[in-house]
């Protein structure tokens, strides 16, 4: 592999990483609070995608569109907590646990009645989907905005939950709920907090997601929520830069496997997954995890 | 329904009239999931083959009964058993995709029921199987045409991309490759992919290190334009050849510019329609659909459901039930020099059919013809 494809494929991996890691944020914030694997999550990505199509198509600005979509998709992840796992909260985790995968199930199928089965193409507006030389390297502006965008976010949550109060609030709640109503907070709303921030990351993703592969189906949030959620517990579930640092990892091991064995390329996923488990092997809590019943991200 | 029955009897003895029968035809099509694209038009040309013609030559009226298998093999299979457990059809009719056929084959090869797939070019699907026959060419044919066509315009070196999960890529690339290396092509690079995947970045960072004259690819219209849409993005400039799975329209949909210039081999084009079967189909097509293109999934479907109506209209002549199930097949088994929309099909000993193909490539973002190999 000479050195121009190995920086294109670095680029690669970081594009594809970015968008795992955002809606990997998403799956450990939710198991930080609830100690909830929200299996709907890879589906709010979806929902994320469809949105805006449905918005631009409709004659919104793409733009506005986005931001449209990102609301919507917050308000359904804010509706499904509130619907499906709040009467659950003292409930047996399993309990919360299927329904997730219930809600993940009825996302997909509403969407398929809404939208159809088919794939759907995604034109995003011409200056997204530009792409620059620079030497033998080709960029298209989304792989460069992506994971810039990314970092951003990242940077923004930490900030959130270490130098706000609502942060405190967020990492007292991943202790101990109980505890924390007892001194006068108001857990339920934290909770939606955390869904807020969780669907509006999984909504984004979607965006990129759907910009960088123009083909979006109602079904495209199991195997990438699948991913994410790899990533989550790859860099220890229940730790945010863990997510993120997961989510790299997976992207560029997924690239690198197809760039350097092309004929293995059809067993990507199985390499990605491989690597899941030789982690796990030497440190069942992932990467950045310190125990798994207190997470504190 | 017993009380209905022998109403119904009842009622027939009365009038004196004997009763004209149903004969059902199950189709199996992918109306949702990853191909729902061809199970659509497949369904529509079906639809007009049947408004055009749904009456035996003794009377008999012939029902369509159709099932969707969501693109899912075990669905397929089970649709299967629910049509002839439930609907007690006479023939089964579909699927498109080789992977979803081949699921199917078993199960109405052990109830001895005929079956014909309008559209899957793997030669497993019929192989070994008494009750299975197909109404297209088989991939072995097909890889041929690509790899003649190919060469023809001197492009002698190729990179051979598959998809490492469909029947259907596998196969079709085999022969491909064989035919290639055959008649002097260099094939200098195989990748595979699997269809589901969106980013192949890789993959094409890959083809590009080997720069072929020519990627053939050899999966369906979703992969193909996401690849065509990250190659051109990243300045791979080999033009690509496919086969009858990325001629839809969704092609381009999905790819854009990109796809400009693709080309790929298919069973019809309805601006090569020439004898007067095609063309009254198309007619019918256009009026039926608004102006809609009739693209090969519903031609073949329709030459398949007029397969069936010959062969049981050959039955009724030979004195013989309409619903005959033995009678069918070996009628569908033994066709020779078929009228069809998309040309004269005679089935060989194994079930497939000899047939021409054409070429077709992406101009415009249109399909436009190319030209037409004969077997």
């Amino acid at each position: 592999m000479d050195f121009s494809i190995f920086l294109q494929q670095l680029v690669n991996g970081a594009s594809l990483g970015s968008m795992y890691a955002l809606i990997a944020i998403g799956y450990t914030m939710v198991y930080g609070v609830l100690r909830l694997i929200n299996f709907a999550h890879g589906d709010f990505m979806m929902v994320g995608a469809f949105l805006t199509l449905f918005g631009y198509s409709a004659g919104i600005p793409f733009e506005l569109s986005v931001l449209l979509a990102i609301v919507g998709s917050a308000f359904i992840g804010v509706m499904t907590d509130k619907i499906a796992y709040k009467p659950l909260r003292d409930a047996p985790k399993i309990s919360l646990l299927i329904t997730a995968i219930g809600i993940s199930f009825f996302l997909e199928n509403l969407f398929i009645v809404l939208f159809g089965a088919t794939p759907k193409a995604f034109n995003a507006p011409e200056y997204l989907t530009k792409v620059f030389h620079v030497g033998e390297i080709y960029l298209p502006i989304s792989v460069i905005i992506i994971p810039i965008v990314t970092v951003l976010i990242l940077t923004f949550i930490l900030y959130i939950l270490y130098k706000t109060k609502y942060g405190m609030a967020i990492r007292a709640l991943a202790f101990d709920i109980p505890t924390v109503k007892l001194m006068g907070v108001d857990a339920d709303r934290i909770i939606m907090i955390v869904f807020i921030i969780g669907s509006s990351l999984a909504a984004i993703g979607g965006i990129f997601y759907a910009v960088s592969y123009p083909s979006i189906d109602p079904l495209m949030g199991i195997i990438v929520g699948l991913k994410a959620f790899a990533a989550a517990v790859l860099g220890g579930i229940g730790s945010v830069t863990g997510a993120v640092l997961g989510g790299f990892i997976l992207g560029f091991t997924e690239i690198f496997v197809v760039a350097m064995f092309p004929e293995l390329g059809g067993y990507k996923d199985a390499f990605a997954f491989f690597f899941l488990i030789l982690v796990l092997l030497f440190r069942p809590t992932g990467i950045m995890g310190e125990d798994l019943e207190r997470s504190r991200f | 329904m017993k009380s209905l029955t022998s109403f119904v009897a009842a009622a027939a003895l009365m009038s004196g009239i004997s009763f004209a029968k149903e004969v059902k035809i199950g189709v199996v099509l992918p109306l949702t999931g990853g191909v729902a694209a061809f199970g659509e038009t497949s369904k529509k040309g079906l639809e007009v083959a049947h408004e055009q013609n749904s009456k035996l030559s003794n009377g008999d009226s012939v029902k369509l009964i159709i099932v969707d298998d969501r693109s899912d093999k075990v669905e397929a299979a089970t649709s299967v058993k629910k049509l002839l457990d439930k609907d007690q059809v006479s023939v089964i009719l579909g699927e498109v995709a080789s992977s979803n056929s081949m699921a199917m084959a078993p199960v109405a090869e052990k109830a001895k029921t005929p079956m014909i797939t309008h559209a899957s070019t793997n030669p497993r699907v019929t192989k070994g199987k008494k009750y299975v026959t197909r109404a297209c060419f088989i991939d072995p044919f097909q890889g041929a045409v690509m790899a003649k066509y190919a060469l023809d315009n001197r492009l002698n070196s190729a990179v051979v991309v598959t998809d490492a999960k469909q029947d259907y890529s596998v196969g079709l690339s085999k022969a491909f490759k064989k035919a290639y290396e055959a008649s002097g092509g260099k094939i200098v690079k195989t990748v595979l992919i699997n269809s589901g995947d969106k980013d192949f970045n890789a993959q094409v960072a890959s083809i590009k290190a080997a720069n072929p004259d020519i990627i053939a690819f050899t999966g369906y219209y979703n992969e193909a334009a996401l690849l065509a849409k990250q190659a051109r993005n990243m300045g791979l400039k080999s033009p690509f050849i496919g086969a009858d799975g990325v001629g839809f329209p969704e092609l381009v949909k999905i790819g854009g510019k990109a796809t400009e210039g693709f080309m790929y081999t298919d069973h019809f084009n309805e601006a090569a329609a020439a004898s007067a079967e095609a063309k009254a189909y198309v007619e019918a097509y256009h009026k039926k659909f608004n102006g809609k293109t009739a693209d090969s999934m519903g031609a073949l479907a329709a030459d398949a459901y007029g397969m069936i109506i010959a062969a049981m209209n050959k039955c009724i002549a030979d004195k013989k039930q309409s619903d005959d199930k033995e009678c069918i097949n070996t009628n569908l088994r033994s066709t020779k020099d078929y009228k069809g929309i998309t040309g004269v099909i005679t089935i060989n000993k194994d079930g497939d059919s000899v047939k021409s193909a054409v070429v077709n490539a992406v101009k415009d973002g249109k399909f436009a013809y190319k030209t037409t190999v004969n077997p």
